[in-house]
């Protein structure tokens, strides 16, 4: 479903991702880890288009997408999470969903038609709020949900655009262990057809939910494959878990 | 994204009263002065549409109204084109214009964004002030009002006109509203809000931007037509930068992105001028300063200090009081 | 039709002569935007200032006493005004600031008409330039001649403190990344406020070496100041690269234009500022990538 191939990408002289290869059955659950600063959110900017690689290449439901903006792979089926909330704060919980959901409708554009009050939009996003359990927020506006709410309609927003793949950087950053708990169960709402690439740093949820692992140091892809061969691989606890427990 | 207030409809409510008011008892000195507030109010809301809710603070907004005005004299003057064709031609030519500029910036931002503008206005400015087909520096005559004389209405009376361009106003201000509240309005504050998130999204976001860019075109156009109509003169000064400088101190003396403020600002803009320009010469002085205390005070203008200070109070009291009214029906105002 | 050796050479002079008042006025503007971010609308007002300033001191004291009084004089509004406004509109958006700028440019002409009258001031040039000098054929002005001489010497000044002297260093770190350069010790505060006063200096004897070209009025401000927009946009903002390239690519085009395509010339500029935003949205050599 998604793949890239030999993706490298650097600042100066610095390597930031190397030749990483990846790929992502349909349905699968990838979740990738990593210390700080080993290339795991510029991995995604070059996935969905937001900086270019220096070589290597991005393959969407085999389609080679590397030459195309961030539009037209989000259109193409990929959308992203961030890691730091980018919602609409002025707007409604259910104006932010129905911002993302009108995009691939055709209303985003449209003079003569209110998106809100379209009948796919509306039932995008009821199906959406209840995903991610936004439902008793849909009227509230932005700023006066709790961050952890935030953290949900982030997700939310990234799911409204009814994507193939969804990449999530560090869904649960800055929210307590039981939402990080509640958060399981989000995941457990999403379809499973749905790819999900994600960035997580807590490890008993990663391991939790992956299908398969990634773990990348210094933009290089050190691991790859099931949670069980990783929470026994010695260099994962070398590079990540020592790093990890430290802090 | 824009919201109705009880506020905004009771300002609304009072400046078209005033505005009917001025036009049905005031002398050709007051007429005139109502007919250049309400084009001034076609200008600004073209503006603040894409300044205020689409974040493109554009310094060729007075250039587009010129190119609507040039376009309608070049159809109807030279071209000898019916007045309601030549206004539909002349919108059009302004509307795509405008797209193009707002396509071809929309990759621009901040001070970019309003250099790149000025650089267009200024290249259409200069275009006509050097081109003999439109009499240059000295201007062109002979442009004919719409005629509405089939409906028994004379629009060479200038209590007329001042009504039609009030009736033009209502209608634009509509549009705009409908504007805003279409999904491409919806889309227009996201990107205003984050751009990049938007992309994210799938939104192509430079399309957006040039195609409500474009609809700004239309009101600028309407501005223009009925400017050209309005002296049946035009000459490049309608066309220069401080045109469009002056628009947007009007946008934010009023009240930026509030749609109703800036309407309040070209009133009060124009009646000042006018006003201080008889006390004395040095209008300028005073407009400066009080540009300069609104800008630094770091209210949202006159009407957005006004919202931010008495908005709530006042929607408090309007709301109780459709209450009292009305006390069998379940109140929809949100 | 075609033009011999001399008419280049004549139309080369004049291009150069308009490209060092240029860039006399851009350097001020554009070094202030790129060290604070302030974008100074009013900068043209301060160059009809300048003007103003020598067109009446030079009338009792002379040209050489005025070029020297004039400056100091724009330096002195250019402190009241960072310690009025500038200093205090710092952190906000572009567009409040072309605001306040805008009510300043309002504020100003109509400050220079109270004080000198709406009629055109004029200032002789000084005896010892009225003449014409012999230069590869052509007998050109030697005032003119003396505005390049004077803003090539300026350029190579400004080249020089930035590149060798620790205010230059200073300089260039806070165009660079301010924050950093305050955390390395800099008083940016102080530093600023130099830059501001030394751009502000700039303008004013930019006005006062053109007064004696052109008739000294309120408007002269409002003139100049797209040509010198177009420059620092052109060039990219916050970069003595930028405005040289600018100031020269303006002069050049608007001389050249003027003569080779007349009806052309007027709209060449701007499509050209056109074209380079679109093709570099940030300028030709911007201070930052």
């Amino acid at each position: 479903m998604l793949e890239t191939r030999s993706l490298t990408k650097s600042f100066g002289a610095v390597h930031v991702t190397r030749a990483v290869s990846l790929k992502l059955e349909r349905g699968e659950r990838r979740v990738i880890l990593g210390p700080n600063g080993a290339g795991k959110t510029t991995l995604f900017n070059l996935l969905v288009g937001e900086l270019t690689p220096d070589s290597g290449s991005v393959h969407l439901a085999g389609e080679d997408v590397t030459a195309l903006t961030v539009p037209r792979r989000a259109r193409r089926g990929l959308s992203r999470s961030y890691q730091k909330n980018t919602l609409f704060d002025g707007l409604t919980v259910e104006e932010n969903l129905a911002l993302a959901a009108a995009v691939n409708t055709g209303h985003a554009t449209r003079l003569w038609s209110d998106s809100l009050s379209r009948p796919e939009i509306r039932e995008t996003l009821a199906e959406v709020a209840h995903q991610v359990n936004l439902m008793p927020y849909l009227h509230a506006r932005v700023s006066e949900i709790s961050y952890g709410v935030r953290r949900q309609l982030e997700v939310g927003v990234a799911l409204a655009t009814r994507p193939l793949v969804l990449l999530m950087d560090e869904p649960t950053s800055g929210v307590g262990p039981e939402m990080s708990k509640g958060f399981h169960e989000l995941l457990n709402n999403l379809p499973r057809d749905l790819t999900l690439l994600i960035i997580e740093h807590d490890m008993d949820l990663a391991f939790d939910v992956a299908d398969t692992i990634t773990v990348l140091n210094y933009g290089e892809v050190v691991f790859d494959g099931l949670p069980d061969a990783a929470r026994g691989s010695k260099l994962l606890k070398d590079i990540y878990l020592g790093s990890w427990e430290d802090a | 994204m824009f919201r109705h207030t009880p506020l905004r409809y009771a300002v609304l409510a009072i400046l078209a009263i005033a505005a009917l008011m001025q036009a049905f008892t005031a002398g050709y000195f007051g007429l005139e002065i109502l007919i250049e507030i309400l084009i001034l109010c076609l200008l600004v809301l073209a503006l603040d549409l894409v300044a205020g809710f689409g974040g493109m603070v554009s310094l060729c907004h007075g250039a587009l109204m010129g190119v609507g005005a040039y376009a309608f004299v070049a159809l109807n003057a030279l071209a000898g084109l019916d007045p309601w064709l030549a206004a539909l031609g002349a919108v059009a030519i302004t509307a795509a214009v405008a797209w193009v500029i707002g396509a071809v910036c929309a990759r621009s931002h901040g001070i970019y964004f309003i250099m790149a503008t000025l650089a267009f206005g200024q290249m259409g400015y200069s275009y006509v002030f050097s081109a003999p087909l439109f009499g240059g520096d000295d201007g062109i005559g002979g442009i004919d009002r719409f005629d509405l004389t089939a409906l028994g209405i004379d629009l060479s009376d200038s209590r007329t006109f001042a009504l039609f361009c009030l009736a033009v106003l209502a209608a634009a201000y509509l549009f705009t509203v409908a504007i805003l509240r279409s999904g491409l309005g919806r889309s227009l504050a996201g990107v205003m809000h984050n751009e990049k998130r938007m992309k994210a999204l799938g939104l192509i976001t430079w399309r957006v931007k040039a195609d409500v860019f474009g609809l700004s075109g239309v009101i600028a156009g309407v501005a223009g037509v009925l400017a050209a109509q309005h002296i049946q003169f035009i000459s490049p000064g309608l066309m220069n930068w401080t045109v469009s400088g002056e628009a947007l101190v009007v946008v934010i003396l009023g009240g930026l992105g509030t749609l109703v403020g800036p309407l309040v600002g070209a009133a009060a803009f124009v009646v000042m001028k006018h006003q201080l320009g008889e006390i004395t010469t040095y209008w300028h002085l005073i407009v400066g300063v009080i540009l300069i205390a609104v800008v630094m005070s770091r209210a949202n203008g006159i009407f957005g200090w006004v919202e931010a200070r008495w908005g709530a109070r006042i929607e408090r009291r309007l709301s109780d009081a459709t209450r009292a009214s009305t006390p069998k029906e379940v109140s929809t105002d949100a | 039709m075609t033009h011999d050796l001399s008419f280049w050479t004549l139309q080369t002079l004049n291009a150069l002569q308009l490209s060092m008042l240029l860039f006399l006025l851009s350097i001020g503007l554009t070094v202030i935007f790129g060290l604070m971010h302030f974008v100074n609308l009013a900068h043209g007002a301060l160059y009809a200032l300048g003007a103003y300033i020598a067109a009446s001191v030079a009338a009792t004291a002379g040209f050489w006493v005025a070029i020297v009084v004039a400056p100091i004089g724009v330096a002195l509004v250019g402190v009241v005004l960072y310690g009025g406004l500038i200093q205090r509109m710092r952190k906000s958006g572009p567009m409040a600031q072309v605001l306040v700028t805008f009510g300043l440019i309002f504020a100003l002409l109509d400050l220079t008409r109270i004080f000198w009258g709406d009629l055109a001031l004029a200032m002789a040039t000084p005896p010892a330039l009225s003449g014409q000098v012999d230069l590869l054929g052509v007998s050109y002005p030697a005032y003119r001649l003396f505005i390049i001489a004077l803003g090539a010497a300026i350029l190579a000044a400004l080249a020089l403190a930035l590149s060798r002297t620790q205010v230059g260093a200073m300089i260039r770190a806070g165009v660079d990344n301010d924050a950093m350069a305050a955390c390395l010790g800099i008083n940016v505060e102080r530093l600023f406020f130099v830059v501001f006063c030394v751009g502000c200096a700039l303008a004013g004897l930019a006005g006062a070496v053109a007064a004696p070209l052109l008739s000294v009025t309120p408007g002269m401000g409002l003139q100049i100041l797209i040509p010198t927009l177009i420059v620092i946009v052109i060039g990219g903002l916050g970069s003595l690269k930028g405005a040289i390239a600018g100031s020269l690519i303006y002069g050049f085009v608007q001389t050249f234009g003027a003569v080779l395509a007349p009806q052309l010339a007027s709209v060449l500029i701007y499509a050209l500022l056109a074209a380079v935003l679109v093709i570099k949205p940030v300028g030709l050599f911007p201070a930052k990538g």
